[in-house]
């Protein structure tokens, strides 16, 4: 396996403001140890996360996509993440169909509390992602010197 | 079909004579026998340059996006995937039905692969009914092709959608012509804002293709214009008809269009939806 | 002289030697005729003109134009080296091409990217034999058996083609394909009538703009649904929009394909649209092709393919504002 020897993922992780965002907080407060790989973005709410986000990282480079919000019933905004739940539901198998790896995409409900949560479901993916190894799907492809210029015909 | 063609002219021209419409939306002749395109008609006169036959294609009802407020009623010539269309716009707050006057055209089918799923020919809402209703044919599976996706492997799925998209021109036809996408401004003409990318690569294309289909997918009346208007003849269906097979299982039988009360799927929610994210 | 229909892949094989060779290729898999590059075993695609315009070979969908290191200051010129050779190119396309060379080469400003691909294609049309339906090009000036532009030119005769070299380029060819070469007087056979005609006189440029405000723009965009695709198949339209792509500090500029009729493509800073629907932006792209063309460059832009009529999902026509201009004069 020697595209994985050495692999470290680069998981973008979408966290609600209210719950999980605290939450990654917390755990940074009691010292908890969590993989590096997470990149935390601060959303509102979790129903603010769009499909396109999800897609757009993982054309610019990240090998797993992470959408956190609060538990159902639990929403800052009362019904935020009951929108979620469904259109996440529905991209999930969207991305599934057009062949991504299930593992690539995860969304989890994580409050302000669950410090250990957070941590735990970060490691899961990380570990998981290191084993399924770069994410080449969706991936644009840079440009490098002279190859730019060939196109011609039949892109 | 002539007689029938004769009782769309006379509708039209008795309602824009008794000023009870502005203008009538319907088909019209081109310079090829085999197709038709839509014309707008705003005077007695011209009811006669209406035409109807096996070539009057392209759903009409998209066109009522470009005048929101009209000054008095649009006549509609409304098959049933026009009316569908309606019912969508309707429960979208694109259209108002009183400002639609909708005329009944039991569709007796036509030369297009865009029907192959049609399951209504018969408006489902209108003002007048032309003619008798037609029986509706047995559509095409509906979700064959999506299974033929779904048996493939993640990679050769992967490759499969790859290689429809590496073939999309980014014309964006297949957004124009639908009658469910009717945001003012499309994401995709927000140059700067960073959400879609502009290159004609396979990975923006893609993002492109998956994009449309999400934003559209749970409000899709089936109609077909998408596909039928891509000058490159690309699949696309597979991904709307994916996200409605998907609503199905998930919520129970799910059409869209059939009237113009029931929320899109991605528009409302249940408390006891399915959990998988615990 | 003439070459045997069935040496034509060999001929052509003598090509790809040299340089990359383009053909008019079948559909694959689903897709479109199209100029792709050849593998040296597919047959050309020859019985009717291509969906897609040959423009790509010197115009690609998207292009990098020059990379740069934000910290280090750097640039680097992206300039492409294509050796192009495209067989089967129709008399319309060569026109395009011709067309493409006005805007991108003349008045004051050589586009380096156009002129490197340029310099190395070399084009070997071929005469049409039959004409589709939606062809008009006799009425936009060309002759449907002729392309006087082509470095090469072929036509059908039967059994074998008819060679004559036009330029220095076409000699190159046919020196090249010298051993496959014979002797023959066969004049090629009269070509074929267009499918339909429209008149498109030297006054047409005049007496459309004279009608700028006039309402038949109204009528005649209507049943247009603002999609791209009639300028992304047209041979002659090159409009682009230039973009960048970053990682870190390191970048790249591309350019890409960019449509009239989007709704961005005329967006000012600040947001103010001078073309804000429909109308003005189909106005706009016929009287570019018929009128702002012509009295820039002396040339119509429209060559007459027909592409555009083909695929409109709305099937309009742009032959029809020439229809409706005529015994119009300029002043009325």
């Amino acid at each position: 396996m020697s595209l994985t020897e050495g692999f470290e993922p680069k998981i973008i992780a979408f966290c609600c403001n209210w719950c999980t965002y605290t939450g990654a907080d917390l755990a940074g407060l009691n010292r908890m140890k969590y993989p590096e790989n997470v990149h935390v973005a601060r959303v509102p709410c979790s129903g603010r996360v769009n499909p396109q986000f999800i897609l757009r990282a993982f054309q610019k480079g990240c090998d797993g996509v992470m959408v956190c919000g609060c538990h159902p019933g639990d929403c800052h905004y009362s019904t935020g993440n009951y929108f979620t739940r469904r259109r996440f539901m529905l991209m999930k198998r969207m991305l599934e169909y057009n062949g991504i790896d299930p593992g690539r995409f995860h969304a989890r409900w994580i409050s302000g509390s669950e410090a250990a949560k957070f941590r735990d479901t970060v490691a899961e993916v990380s570990e998981r992602l290191r084993k399924l190894g770069p994410n080449t799907k969706y991936r644009e492809a840079l440009r490098e010197g002279a190859d730019a210029g060939k196109g011609g015909a039949g892109i | 079909m002539s007689d029938r063609q004769e009782k769309m002219r006379q509708s039209a021209e008795k309602l824009l004579r008794d000023g009870e419409v502005g203008y009538v939306i319907g088909w019209g002749a081109t310079r090829f026998c085999d197709r038709t395109t839509p014309v707008f008609i705003d005077s007695p006169e011209g009811a006669a340059s209406l035409v109807w036959n096996e070539h009057a294609v392209n759903s009409l009802a998209k066109y009522l996006l470009d005048d929101k407020y009209p000054d008095k009623k649009i006549g509609l010539f409304a098959r049933g995937c026009e009316s569908r269309a309606v019912n969508r716009m309707i429960k979208d707050n694109q259209v108002k039905r009183e400002s639609l006057y909708l005329i009944g055209v039991p569709c007796d089918g036509k030369s297009s692969d865009r029907c192959r799923l049609c399951r209504e020919r018969n408006p489902l809402v209108y003002d007048v009914l032309l003619w008798e209703p037609e029986a509706n044919a047995a559509p095409a599976d509906r979700f064959e092709r999506v299974r033929g996706v779904e048996a493939m492997s993640p990679d050769e799925r992967y490759r499969y959608w790859g290689g429809v998209y590496d073939r999309c021109i980014r014309c964006y036809a297949c957004r124009n012509a639908c009658p469910v996408c009717s945001c003012r401004e499309c994401y995709v003409d927000m140059g700067r804002t960073g959400f879609q990318g502009k290159q004609h690569s396979r990975s923006d294309n893609q993002i492109f293709g998956v994009t449309r289909a999400f934003h559209v997918g749970d409000r899709c009346i089936e109609c077909g214009e998408c596909e039928r208007a891509c000058p490159m003849g690309l699949p696309i269906m597979g991904q709307t008809q994916k996200m409605l097979k998907e609503i199905n299982e998930l919520s129970g039988e799910y059409e869209c269009g059939l009237d113009a009360d029931s929320d899109s799927f991605l528009g409302r929610f249940d408390l006891d939806d399915k959990d998988e994210f615990m | 002289m003439e070459l045997k229909k069935d040496r034509l892949l060999e001929a052509l094989a003598l090509l790809r030697e040299g340089s990359d060779v383009a053909l008019p290729l079948p559909a694959d898999d689903g897709g479109e005729p199209a100029f792709r590059l050849w593998d040296g075993v597919q047959e050309p695609f020859l019985g009717s003109n291509t969906s897609l315009p040959p423009k790509e070979l010197l115009f690609p969908r998207s292009e990098g134009m020059y990379g740069y290191n934000l910290k280090t200051g750097e640039l680097s010129d992206i300039l492409p080296e294509a050796r192009t050779a495209v067989f089967g190119i129709r008399p319309c396309d060569v026109k395009s091409i011709e067309n493409l060379d006005h805007a991108f080469l003349e008045k004051g400003y050589v586009d380096s990217y156009y002129r490197a691909r340029r310099d190395g294609l070399t084009t070997i049309a071929l005469g049409c034999s039959e004409a589709a339906r939606t062809c008009f090009c006799d009425s936009m000036g060309v002759a449907p058996g002729d392309a006087p532009g082509a470095d090469l030119m072929m036509n059908d005769l039967g059994d074998a083609y008819s060679v004559k070299a036009n330029t220095e380029k076409g000699e190159a060819v046919a020196k090249l394909w010298e051993g496959l070469l014979s002797k023959g007087g066969a004049k090629a056979p009269a070509a074929p009538a267009c499918g339909f005609s429209v008149k498109a006189d030297d006054s047409l440029p005049d007496r459309l703009t004279a009608r700028f405000d006039d309402p038949m723009w109204d009528s005649l965009s209507k049943a247009c649904i603002g999609c791209g695709c009639c300028s992304f198949i047209c041979p002659t339209c090159y409009c682009f929009d230039i973009g960048r792509e970053n990682r870190g500090a390191c970048g790249t500029a591309f350019r890409c394909w960019d449509s009239c009729m989007f709704s961005d493509y005329s967006r000012m800073a600040g947001g103010h649209n001078p073309r804000p629907s429909k109308k003005e932006r189909l106005r706009n792209r016929y009287l570019h092709k018929l009128a702002y063309f012509s009295q820039r460059y002396g040339a119509t832009l429209c060559v007459g393919c027909g592409r555009c009529i083909d695929k409109c999902p709305a099937n309009l026509d742009i032959t029809r504002v020439m229809d409706m201009m005529e015994g119009v004069d300029a002043n009325g």
